[in-house]
């Protein structure tokens, strides 16, 4: 037999479909099976609806034919008692019925049977009949399984969906069972509208019922995100989302989701949080600071009121990095920035496009300090009456640093200059502002730190390029931008190197400052201070160096100014930078100018005294220029004087000149100290020198002030293979007394 | 249409009360007549038939109007099947007479039925 074209039809899924056909009758039972079998089923024949059941209980058909009117149970009760079977409820059932029976159609569709057939000899009928039946019945299992995934989807994401009607009151709602599930109940319960619209806030309430009522009318898509405490007290957002359903035109309600959308929002304001706020303070970031900053400056155009911008950096903050370590600097300045928190409003809300829903005096919510990275902070004041007024929250901030802060086990004591903007007077923009606020804190740090300072255009007017170099300046050490080149002291007549003198120099994107352009700067502001802390750290760290390459043990000499003379921690730190490098106390030599030392004897002795006990040398740099009580060379623990470069220049040219070297060559002989002569440029000054008994120099005719690295290379070039014409041009045969230290 | 079959299954005499159209039908069945449809077929009718005509007089007896109703059922849709059109018919009366109540004339048609009954069953029987 040829496959008929209906076999492989694949439409029902199924080849060979299993049919059970219940019929009293057993020439139609015969008949109907012949018929079906040859059109493609697998027919089983039973006579009673006993039978049936009993054959079903034994195994499931896909499909059952059922006759109507059976002696024993008829076609309806067996039926129903198919249908309470468990496997079932989605048996497709064809009652077969007599031709005009109404009766027994309302009867079979009662009882749960799926179709019903008037007995005919049209088996091709018949067949279609029952493999439709197989089709729809197919069609609605995938329906079902689509219907479960789509709950378990919608249940994964915490999605269900709902369906509103128009009504009474608040009309009537209907969720699903994953919809009631986001608000945390259980399919067999149910939640009224106005239950749901309890669980929000009773401020917010007001504003989404106004919404609400607003998008009904116009039968307008709804889509929001409203939080809610749920009935056993969580915290929720459920986003809603839904559009109008229509009858004859008319708007009839809405179908639509609630899904829960917490986690959602959660991660996007920790975005926010992350991308407006510093990881550290948690105070609100540059970014942020710019953002309110530009708004705040905004209403105060428009209203016409004053803001003022204030910016706020610790006083050698540097130090607590350096000497307690960086986690005791992120301590710090967490510390501070909670203080400073104490200072102003309103700095922890992130608030892009919530302003323009608050009123005229919204923007005072925009106050703030914020951290613009290391340890330079900005108060924005959105409105001030006054210079007063801000000077004022300027104090506030001066005297919550007052308090000691306990960082890595210790008392730390913080101080910070503020500089004070105002807009519009000193300036119209943000840029602007901030430039002169720094400009303002500046001139604080110069008067001594811990101070505030509004700005003023003399202070403006020291001219642009000073104050960027002083910008910079202040970073210079932080981004490793000073360097120190050493400048040897030569020895004559042995012809070798006794020591050499550290100069600062400041490499400057990729530019050498003369330190003629940064020292004198460095000393009005007060940066000298940590600038000298770092060149008498960074010459032991060398001295340490040459040690290991080619054997130095002499000493190198670091300029201090006085004021760092005056700090008492100044003994300390020199131990704490030998120490650090494990090189003697002697390495370090301490140079100071007559004029810095005459200038505040009293206090500088002090600590000269202290330096010596440790072993640190004193050298008197510029010796006969100043104007100075030679007393004082008895009375203080000085180890070498330095020749001023002024009379090293006009030695053989003028007699004076050597004159007054000759003197100072004399008084450093009787009282016992070494002497050297700087600003030695010729082989005749230099045979003058050491004619006069000062056989120690440095100068350009040697060397001048070289990277560490060239003075090694230098060395071992120029002085060892003895090949400079300065060597063995000091005559042996003319004995000078050399002027030699105390030991 | 396959011819020769019809003519084999010709050699049955009962097939002269039967309808032709109806026979065609169930040849179509078994074209072949290698199944021996037909005569399976009659013999389930002629079986079907006794216990039928049995339990309508039965139920006349004892007068249960229910059981006769359903006998008339069966009958009537057997007998359609076979092409015993004439006591399908008449099953078709009763059905509609006892499924409405209705008494007049009921026993006559009863009767008239038998009668029929028999008769097509004395054919088969011959066969």
């Amino acid at each position: 037999m040829n496959t008929p074209s209906w076999f492989i039809d694949d439409n029902d899924g199924i080849k060979r479909p299993r049919l059970l056909l219940v019929d009293d009758d057993e020439v139609n039972l015969m008949l109907t099976a012949i018929a079906l079998r040859d059109r493609g089923f697998e027919v089983a024949e039973v006579t009673s609806g006993e039978d049936a059941l009993a054959a079903l209980r034994a195994g499931a058909p896909d499909i059952v034919v059922l006759d109507a009117l059976m002696p024993g149970m008829d076609g309806f009760q067996t039926c129903q008692a198919l249908r309470a079977m468990p496997g079932y409820a989605q048996m497709p059932v064809l009652m077969l019925t007599g031709l005009d029976d109404d009766a027994s159609i309302t009867r079979a569709y009662r009882a749960g049977a799926t179709d019903f057939y008037v007995k005919s000899t049209q088996w091709s009928l018949l067949s279609g009949r029952l493999r439709y039946m197989l089709r729809a019945s197919r069609t609605r299992i995938e329906l079902e399984r689509s219907k479960f995934k789509l709950a378990r989807a919608q249940d994964l994401a915490r999605m269900g969906s709902f369906d509103w009607r128009r009504g009474a009151r608040l009309g009537h709602l209907w969720l699903s069972a994953e919809a009631l599930r986001v608000f945390g109940r259980t399919a067999d319960e149910r939640i009224e509208l106005r239950a749901l619209l309890r669980m929000v806030g009773s401020p917010q309430r007001r504003g989404l019922m106004r919404m609400l009522n607003e998008v009904v009318a116009h039968n307008a898509v709804l889509a929001t995100d409203v939080s809610v405490t749920l009935f056993d007290g969580r915290q929720r957002v459920v986003h809603v989302e839904a559009e109008a359903e229509f009858e004859h035109g008319h708007g009839v309600g809405y179908t639509g989701v609630f899904q829960d959308v917490t986690d959602r929002r959660v991660a996007e304001d920790r975005i926010r949080h992350l991308a407006n706020f510093d990881a550290l303070t948690g105070l609100p970031n540059r970014r942020h600071l710019i953002w309110r900053t530009e708004r705040a400056l905004e209403h105060a155009r428009r209203l016409g009121h004053n803001a003022a911008l204030l910016l706020i950096d610790l006083d050698r903050f540097k130090n607590v990095n350096d000497t307690l370590g960086h986690a005791a600097g992120d301590e710090l300045l967490m510390e501070v920035a909670r203080r400073l928190r104490g200072c102003v409003r309103h700095s922890d809300q992130v608030m892009e496009g919530a302003l323009e829903a608050a009123g005229t005096r919204s923007h005072r919510t925009l106050e703030a300090v914020g951290r613009l990275g290391g340890d330079e902070f900005v108060a924005l004041l959105p409105e001030v009456a006054d210079n007063a007024d801000a000077e004022r929250v300027a104090n506030r901030i001066l005297e919550a640093m007052r308090e000691p802060i306990f960082v890595a086990g210790q008392e730390c004591f913080t101080t910070a200059s503020v500089g004070i903007a105002m807009f519009p007077r000193d300036g119209l923009n943000l840029a602007d502002l901030m430039r002169n606020s720094d400009v303002a804190m500046y001139s604080a740090k110069t008067a001594g730190r811990n101070s505030s300072a509004v700005y003023s255009p003399q202070l403006g007017g020291r001219g642009r390029e000073k104050i960027e170099l002083e910008g910079h300046l202040h970073k210079a050490i932080e981004r490793n931008e000073l360097v120190l080149h050493y400048q040897p002291k030569i020895d004559v007549r042995a012809a070798k190197m006794v020591g050499a003198e550290a100069l600062m120099r400041w490499q400057r994107a990729g530019l050498l400052v003369p330190p003629g352009d940064f020292i004198p700067l460095a000393e009005e502001t007060g940066l000298i201070v940590p600038l000298s802390e770092w060149a008498v750290r960074e010459a032991a760290r060398q001295a340490k160096s040459w040690q290991l390459n080619f054997g130095f043990t002499d000493s190198i000499a670091v300029n201090l100014p006085s004021r760092l003379f005056e700090r008492s921690d100044l003994v300390e730190n020199i131990h704490q930078s030998v120490s650090a490098y494990g090189v003697p106390h002697k390495t370090i030599l301490l140079e100071i100018t007559e004029n810095n030392l005459m200038k505040d004897l009293h206090n500088v002795s002090l600590s000269l005294h202290r330096l010596n006990e440790i072993g640190v040398e004193i050298s008197i740099d510029d010796f006969g220029t100043g104007y100075s009580s030679l007393a004082y060379l008895t009375t203080l623990p000085i180890s070498e004087l330095k020749i001023d470069r002024s009379f090293v220049r006009d030695l053989g040219i003028t007699p004076q000149s050597s004159a007054v070297v000759s003197a100072i060559i004399a008084l450093a002989r009787s009282l016992g100290l070494r002497v050297i002569a700087e600003g030695v440029e010729t082989l005749r000054q230099m045979d003058v020198l050491h004619q006069l008994g000062c056989g120690v120099m440095q100068g350009f005719l040697f060397a001048k002030a070289l990277p560490p690295d060239d003075l090694e290379t230098w060395l071992k070039q120029t002085v060892l293979p003895r090949k400079a014409p300065w060597i063995g041009a000091a005559r042996d045969d003319e004995p000078v007394p050399r002027v030699r230290g105390r030991a | 249409m396959p011819i020769e079959p019809i003519v084999a299954t010709q050699a049955l005499p009962a097939l002269g009360l039967l309808d032709a159209a109806a026979v065609a039908r169930l040849q179509e069945l078994d074209p072949s007549g290698s199944a021996g449809l037909l005569p399976r077929v009659l013999a389930t009718y002629t079986q079907s038939l006794q216990r039928l005509l049995e339990q309508l007089r039965t139920a006349r007896r004892e007068a249960d109007v229910h059981v006769q109703h359903r006998v008339v059922h069966t009958l009537k849709s057997s007998s359609a099947s076979v092409g015993a059109l004439k006591l399908s018919a008449l099953c078709a009366d009763i059905e509609h007479k006892l499924r409405d109540g209705l008494t007049v004339g009921l026993g006559a048609q009863l009767d008239a039925l038998t009668v029929e009954g028999e008769r097509i069953l004395a054919a088969l029987h011959q066969s």
